[in-house]
């Protein structure tokens, strides 16, 4: 699931209807279960899941995970969570294994719904049972009989990564914590330490020699040859693949942004592979991906990025409109995207594909983008803030109360963004100016500049100060661009921006790009649309 | 020595021993040499990120850093001569690493390059920190600029540089729904 603190507004407002409560929902929640039997339904669901999970049968765990589970706990569980492991435990046969999937679900479920999230208690019950989980199948001599669907792989280690995330969270905002939760904090503080997580993910990642896999299946060949006894298992493979992703969130929540890339080498993002069926997966990548290059200044791969995983988003928009809790998140997520993409259009001026445009141009980026261009940095900062990921301070210091450090974070890096557009701040200016012209002398450039400055006149300084934003220019929109190859990093220095010039002496030439009005394209959509129109008017009856 | 150091960084860099507080040391040797010899960025990097998740380590004055934060920021924003001017007053810092001049030389001859078809001599010798006619007909050679008297040749820029039309193109797919309609 996606950093989210606003996926728990429905929902858990009450705990259930027995007298007396004490008031403490955890509390009150022990004093209902005495009373609690569990629904025969769900007895029956539970065993059959098991049974399913034991037989391997991937298509019947994907409907029992993404349609039965979300059903049940509309209709049993809708104020409650799921019954606990001591309920659940005797009617499974203490199945081992499935209590471990089982528990990671009630986890889930409960991060999901409750609102203020868990207590300290259920975080780190959850973090120790993620551990039971990966030793169970990284500790083994042989793979693990277990089959799961990929997307629920895919959602297991996205909620690892989101726990943790939500984890360093809840520990920053000292403030709102009280004395037993912060004593709570700091008596258990192994759980959900940042090395813990790289090391699972890093340690997925090795065991299914998904690295070496991706090489091979990327120069073409099979996979399989050198994937090795446990990389040739699904889930093995699977879990790798995903744990790439998952460092590529964790790298982009602390600030890494070459890591974060690195780690991708030999996916090609945006080619269909045996990889790239999880949507939730695919788009969480490209979010992520977008935003490491816009940091680092790669706008032409950012915009690459954003606007081909937002093209795939409209052209398969019902895909996701079923399942409402994934539904959300995108929605969100598409949102932070067209933010990100009209950040970098500001910078760096490109075309775009058409729908893509059409969608800027409504509702209230055009705004936006409009304030950007005219250098009002707070509009800059605000789109920033709304469309970054929620960065996380990598070493945390001890909680005490008082010490606030929530936003230390993103303070860190909206400061590094937005010094990076405070260079750029004359950028936008200039580039009106050239726009109008194809040749400009550059003495006629400074007059311009200085006029829009007023204030006194200084040939030398305004000549001088010309030349500096000049080469600024040059210099910001000459960027590594990547073409081919197997590293997201690599790539070649481009001017993708749609203005260009170069300076002979004294003499500005500028080089613009024109693109000529889509007529066709226009008239071939009325056309059907009138078409379509007239159709339905001659089924109309009188 | 410096080859086996090169071998056991590589290792350490490629795995989880990257974020192992107790490598910091020989990262930080390795980097050092470095800064002496010439830049690597895996390096660098890996320090940087042992110093994110183990900030007690992080032993280092902040003057240094600061002063560092405002050279790279003018050097960002293409303001040279300024930059040089910082530069020069601060020698026991800029001259601890090797090549540090030169290459930031090679930056300026970057934008230079990609900026300019001539450029005039004086200016240009400015933006290198204002060097003398020895030194610039070194960098001049070196990047196969010319030297035409008062001005500098630097490329055929109108060869790469050059408005773009993008005319529409309608694809027969496109139109064939049309036909059907007619």
């Amino acid at each position: 699931m996606y950093s989210s603190d606003d996926h728990n507004e429905a929902g858990y407002e009450s705990y259930g209807d027995y007298e007396p409560h004490t008031g403490d929902p955890q509390y009150d929640l022990d004093h209902d279960r005495s009373y609690y039997k569990m629904p025969d339904l769900v007895k029956k669901f539970l065993v059959y899941f098991r049974n399913m999970i034991n037989e391997g049968v991937t298509y019947e765990i994907l409907n029992l995970y993404e349609n039965t589970f979300p059903k049940l706990t509309e209709q049993y569980f809708e104020n409650t969570p799921w019954p606990d492991e001591n309920e659940v435990a005797p009617i499974v046969d203490n199945d081992h294994v499935f209590m471990i999937l089982y528990t990671e679900l009630y986890y889930r479920d409960i991060y999901a719904r409750v609102p203020g999230g868990p207590k300290p208690e259920q975080r780190f019950q959850s973090f120790y049972n993620y551990c039971d989980l990966f030793n169970y199948i990284l500790s083994a001599e042989t793979p693990v009989p277990l089959e799961l669907p990929d997307q629920w792989l895919w959602e297991l280690i996205d909620e690892f990564v989101y726990q943790f995330q939500s984890f360093a969270q809840y520990r920053s905002r000292t403030s709102k914590l009280s004395q037993a939760e912060i004593d709570a904090l700091n008596t258990e503080n192994k759980a959900w330490n940042v090395l813990c997580i790289l090391n699972v993910l890093h340690s997925l990642v090795d065991k299914s020699n998904i690295k070496r896999q991706l090489e091979v299946y990327a120069s073409g060949g099979d996979p399989d040859s050198v994937a090795g006894e446990f990389g040739r298992h699904s889930l093995y493979k699977m879990l790798g693949y995903f744990s790439l992703v998952g460092l590529l969130r964790l790298h982009s929540l602390l600030g890494d942004y070459y890591q974060a890339i690195k780690v991708l080498e030999n996916i090609e993002l945006h080619k269909k592979s045996q990889y790239s069926h999880v949507p939730a997966c695919q788009i969480s990548t490209s979010y992520y991906v977008g935003f490491a290059y816009m940091m680092m200044r790669r706008y032409a791969d950012a915009i690459r990025t954003l606007s081909s995983a937002l093209l795939y988003m409209q052209r398969t928009k019902q895909l996701f409109s079923t399942r409402s809790y994934q539904n959300d998140q995108i929605n969100k997520l598409t949102d932070q995207m067209y933010h990100l993409l009209a950040i970098c259009l500001v910078l760096h001026p490109q075309c775009v594909d058409e729908s893509i445009q059409q969608v800027l141009r409504e509702k209230n980026y055009h705004e936006k983008m409009f304030k950007m261009q005219y250098g009002d940095l707070g509009e800059f900062e605000s789109c920033f803030t709304f469309a970054c990921p929620k960065f996380l301070c990598a070493c945390p210091p001890p909680i005490e109360a008082g010490s606030n450090y929530a936003r230390d974070a993103v303070k860190h890096q909206t400061q590094v963004f937005m010094d990076e557009v405070r260079q750029q701040k004359m950028l936008p200016t200039i580039r009106s100016y050239l726009k109008l012209y194809t040749t400009l002398p550059l003495v006629k450039l400074a007059a311009f500049m200085s006029a829009a400055r007023g204030g006194e006149r200084d040939a030398a300084r305004e000549h001088a100060a010309l030349a500096i934003h000049l080469l600024c220019f040059k210099h910001k929109m000459k960027n590594v661009v990547w073409s081919k190859g197997p590293s997201g990093l690599d790539g070649k220095f481009q001017s993708g921006s749609e203005l260009d010039f170069y300076i002979d002496n004294d003499m500005i030439h500028i080089a613009d790009t024109k693109v000529a009005h889509r007529y066709g394209d226009f008239f071939i959509r009325k056309i059907l649309k009138f078409e379509e129109l007239n159709r339905k008017l001659h089924h109309i009856k009188i | 020595m410096a080859e086996t150091m090169k071998q056991t960084v590589a290792g350490i860099l490629k795995s989880i021993e990257r974020y192992n507080p107790a490598n910091l040391q020989t990262l930080e040797r390795y980097v050092d040499m470095q800064s002496r010899d010439n830049i690597r960025l895996g390096g660098y990097l890996s320090v940087l990120k042992l110093y994110q998740f183990n900030p007690e380590k992080f032993n280092t004055e902040n003057e240094t850093i600061s002063q560092i934060k405002y050279l790279a920021d003018i050097l960002e924003q293409c303001d040279f001569a300024q930059f040089w001017n910082r530069v020069h007053q601060m020698p026991e810092l800029c001259n601890r690493i090797s090549g540090f001049h030169d290459s930031i030389r090679k930056f300026v001859c970057h934008v230079v390059g990609i900026t300019f078809q001539t450029i005039e001599k004086d200016n240009l010798a400015n933006l290198l920190g204002g060097i003398d006619d020895v030194t610039l007909k070194h960098w001049v050679k070196k990047y196969g600029w010319r030297d035409d008297g008062n001005l500098i040749f630097i490329a055929n820029q109108d060869e790469n540089i050059k408005t773009k039309n993008i005319t529409e193109k309608i694809e027969f797919d496109h139109l064939a729904p049309l036909m059907a309609l007619l």
